[in-house]
């Protein structure tokens, strides 16, 4: 008797409670329904054929009973992780594929990334794609498509003459026809070729449709160069239609407010104005990128010196959560060693301002003598004794991996 | 009256009390077993040539700077100078690893020898003698490593090496290797009729090395005497019983001294053979894991077969540089550990980044403190189990 309660039990148990069971068990439910009514009406109408084919119909466009696993709502997605410096997949996990393409940003969601990062840039037909540089020649295969032949151009960028093909001389239909390459010839080339560039629309679609909450991290890249070359209708400028893509697709709210959590996101750029300018339009938190020391910025010609001064930290506050300085001007480096730290994480600290410095990579020629090739080293180093709020870095699973052993998440209760 | 007579009783007694011996040991002398035990509970990490990702290789900072990284053995080539004086030194030419090209006095040292069937020219160590061996500075061998030492510290002795490793503040191994023994005895010759290998048991006895494999005196001081020549390894099995390695080159070499292929040793018929001499093998990574396009491939059933044999398996030589690392290890040595560890199974790791590897088996393998009272592992092991019980 109780064996076979228990046996019972467990037949519920595994026919009822999982997934897979119930959904084949209702199917099988509703044809026998579908049949038995058929059995009736064929003995009372005498029409079998059409019977058959109405209940192979109904079988095969039922919808389920309940809502499918993956429309759930999306409250129940895992949360984005607040309590360790952000893991940012600098350009997607360009360690392993080439850089900014989809299977690029999808392994890194893989990886454990806390936040995609992306470079936007502009078409000639003025639509937003994911591509660093301005030019195609290092990260694609432009130079064998011999229609192209004839766009080669140049142009001043930031005060000096390049020359190449640029993404503002491609239509975005002829930029989907070029296959991505991996730019550092160390690194994985087996992908070359094989994956396209792809739009800001798709890039923040990977984000959402990842299977937990993913932030992004796009870049206002280039824009005096994009706005100079780049018309949009009714006068907008480039910084208007990365603003207005965001929107389309629900990023808003400042940071760590409900709105941020469910869609985190962080705007950067090298140009302040531009981060500015955009201040009125949206509450995402904003991000201030500094370049090397020798840089001026693109928009303001300032030195670097000028932008890391205290007066203009306390200027650009209002507008930022953070800055994103080049790691080797945090601490200078002489003789590939790492000297003396700058103060200027303490001051960005002391002005509630976040630091996200970039660009960590495990190859060693990337890594200082200290670390003795080791970026694990680099990691601990940046997090515990530098103690930045973010770290950029091409090769997402490592330092997934180096924060997980060091600093796991709390286990949920 | 009574201070005069007893002055020599007092002059007597201060004496004894100045140079008197304290009536408990020393720390620093403290009794052997103060000192923490070698681990044996993970894969060794063996400290390739010391840390050599960081200083000139078998040098006494090498091997230093290893311990402190944490090392369970420290591992070194021994062979031999001109006068017979063990030395701690990888290739059979002093051209890649020392400044010997800037010393004018030993330009005439120059020479060629036949040296497993190929003619080699270079400074051979067995030219000179330990005197002039100790002239010289030594460089790091890798140009994409730290160059800051070069010049700066000398070749050392075995003997030397083997101080290093005694001298630790903890029970640290040694892992040295009868390097070239054929091209050795050639060339230099013992009194007595002694071949190289006697020399370095000898040596090694002369330390008070031995014991078998987890025997308390190998725990004491472990060691693992290695060899790419199984003759070596046999002719010593009865000079000391002490663990023995034989390391297997890769598929296209021939041994040394047997001239056998990789397939003859490292058949069953062969693991069956020398078993009863060695507690392991050590090949080489990629012959163990084929590589093709710079990644890795389904395993071999090396490690499978070692293991059916009771065989350890100590595979060289991992690396941090990502010329090294295979391209599905995506340049992060850590996952390349975490491959052979957990999925090869491997025994032992020959590493040129022992702190890496420490770190790694800190992270993911922590070595249980063994101070723990029973009712603290207790406590523990519920805490493990609390997240896994139904609520």
């Amino acid at each position: 008797m109780v064996r076979s309660v228990i046996s019972m039990k467990a037949l519920w148990h595994s026919e009822v409670h999982n997934e897979q069971k119930w959904a084949a068990n209702m199917k099988l439910v509703r044809a026998l329904g579908v049949f038995a009514g058929g059995i009736f009406f064929m003995r009372n109408y005498d029409c079998l054929p059409l019977l058959l084919l109405s209940l192979l119909i109904a079988e095969c466009a039922s919808r389920p009973l309940y809502t499918l696993p993956s429309l759930a709502k999306a409250g129940t997605k895992k949360p984005l992780q607040t309590s360790r410096p952000f893991n940012v997949a600098h350009r997607g996990a360009n360690g392993e594929f080439p850089e900014e393409t989809a299977p690029a940003y999808m392994r890194a969601i893989e990886e454990g990334a806390d936040f995609i990062e992306s470079d936007i840039l502009s078409t000639k037909d003025g639509v937003l794609i994911c591509h660093h540089d301005v030019n195609l020649d290092d990260t694609t295969d432009v130079a064998d498509h011999k229609e192209f032949a004839d766009r080669k151009r140049t142009y001043e960028v930031q005060g000096m003459n390049m020359t190449g093909f640029f993404t503002v001389d491609f239509t975005v239909e002829e930029l989907t026809t070029l296959g991505a390459k991996q730019r550092y010839p160390f690194r994985d080339q087996q992908y070359n070729g094989k994956f396209p560039i792809i739009t800001l629309d798709e890039y923040i679609a990977i984000a959402l449709d990842a299977p937990r909450v993913v932030g992004i991290y796009p870049e206002i890249k280039n824009p005096v160069f994009i706005n100079q070359q780049v018309k949009w209708a009714d006068g907008k400028k480039f910084e208007d239609k990365i603003v207005a893509t965001l929107k389309k697709y629900g990023y808003k709210g400042s940071y760590m407010s409900k709105d941020w959590l469910k869609q985190p996101i962080f705007i950067q750029s090298f140009a302040a104005t531009s981060l500015v300018y955009i201040s009125n339009m949206t509450d995402s938190p904003k991000v201030f990128l500094i370049d090397d020391v020798t840089i001026l910025t693109e928009d303001t010609n300032k030195t670097y010196n000028e932008i890391t001064s205290d007066k203009y930290l306390d200027y650009i506050k209002p507008y930022v959560v953070g800055i994103g300085p080049w790691k080797d001007t945090i601490v200078p480096v002489s003789n590939n060693r790492l000297t003396t730290p700058t103060d200027l994480v303490a001051r960005a600290h002391s002005r509630n301002l976040q630091v996200h410095p970039y660009t960590y990579r495990n190859e060693n020629q990337f890594l200082h003598s200290g670390f003795h090739q080791d970026a694990y080293l680099e990691y601990d180093y940046w997090i515990n004794k530098i103690g930045v709020d973010g770290l950029f870095t091409d090769f997402t699973g490592s330092l997934h991996n180096f924060q997980e052993l060091t600093s796991p998440l709390p286990k949920l209760q | 009256m009574i201070l005069t007579r007893c002055l020599p009783l007092i002059w007597l007694f201060l004496l004894t009390a100045c140079a008197g011996r304290t009536l408990y040991p020393l720390p620093g002398k403290g009794g052997k077993s103060a000192k923490l035990p070698i681990q044996t509970s993970r894969p060794y990490n063996i400290a390739h040539r010391g840390s050599n990702g960081e200083i000139p290789e078998e040098t006494a900072p090498a091997y230093l700077r290893a311990i402190e990284e944490g090392a369970d053995f420290i591992e070194t080539d021994v062979l031999s100078s001109k006068d017979g004086v063990l030395i701690c030194f990888h290739d059979y030419t002093l051209d890649e690893t020392t400044n010997v090209a800037s010393h004018k006095e030993f330009a005439d040292r120059n020479r060629t020898y036949e040296v497993q069937g190929s003619n080699k020219t270079g400074f051979f160590t067995f030219d000179f003698t330990l005197k002039e061996l100790k002239k010289l500075r030594t460089k790091q061998r890798f140009s994409f490593r730290d160059q800051q030492y070069n010049g700066k510290y000398p070749i050392i002795t075995f003997e030397e090496f083997i101080t290093i490793a005694r001298e630790a503040p903890r029970v640290v191994g040694i892992y040295p290797e009868i390097k070239n023994p054929v091209l050795m005895n050639q060339h230099v010759k013992w009194p007595g009729g002694k071949r190289f290998e006697d020399k370095v048991v000898e040596t090694l006895k002369k330390y008070k090395y031995g014991g078998s494999y987890l025997s308390k005196k190998w725990l004491k001081r472990p060691l693992f005497i290695q060899s790419f020549a199984p003759s070596s390894l046999v002719y010593i099995s009865n000079l000391i019983d002490s663990p023995k390695v034989l390391l297997i080159d890769d598929v296209t070499i021939l041994t040394e001294d047997t001239n056998q292929t990789y397939a003859e040793i490292t058949s069953d018929v062969y693991f069956n053979y020398i078993k009863q001499y060695v507690v392991g093998i050590g090949p080489w990574k990629d012959t163990v894991v084929q590589v093709s396009n710079n990644y890795t491939q389904a395993p071999t059933d090396l490690v499978k077969r070692a293991h059916v044999h009771n065989l350890q398996v100590h595979p060289y030589t991992y690396r941090n540089e990502n010329e090294f690392l295979h391209l599905n290890f995506s340049q992060d040595p850590y996952k390349e550990y975490k491959y052979w560890i957990n999925e090869i199974g491997v025994d032992g790791l020959f590493t040129d980044f022992t702190g890496s590897l420490h770190n790694y088996q800190e992270w993911t393998s922590p070595l249980s403190e063994t101070s723990k009272s029973p009712r603290q592992l207790l406590g523990q092991i519920a805490s493990l189990v609390l997240p896994y019980t139904k609520a």
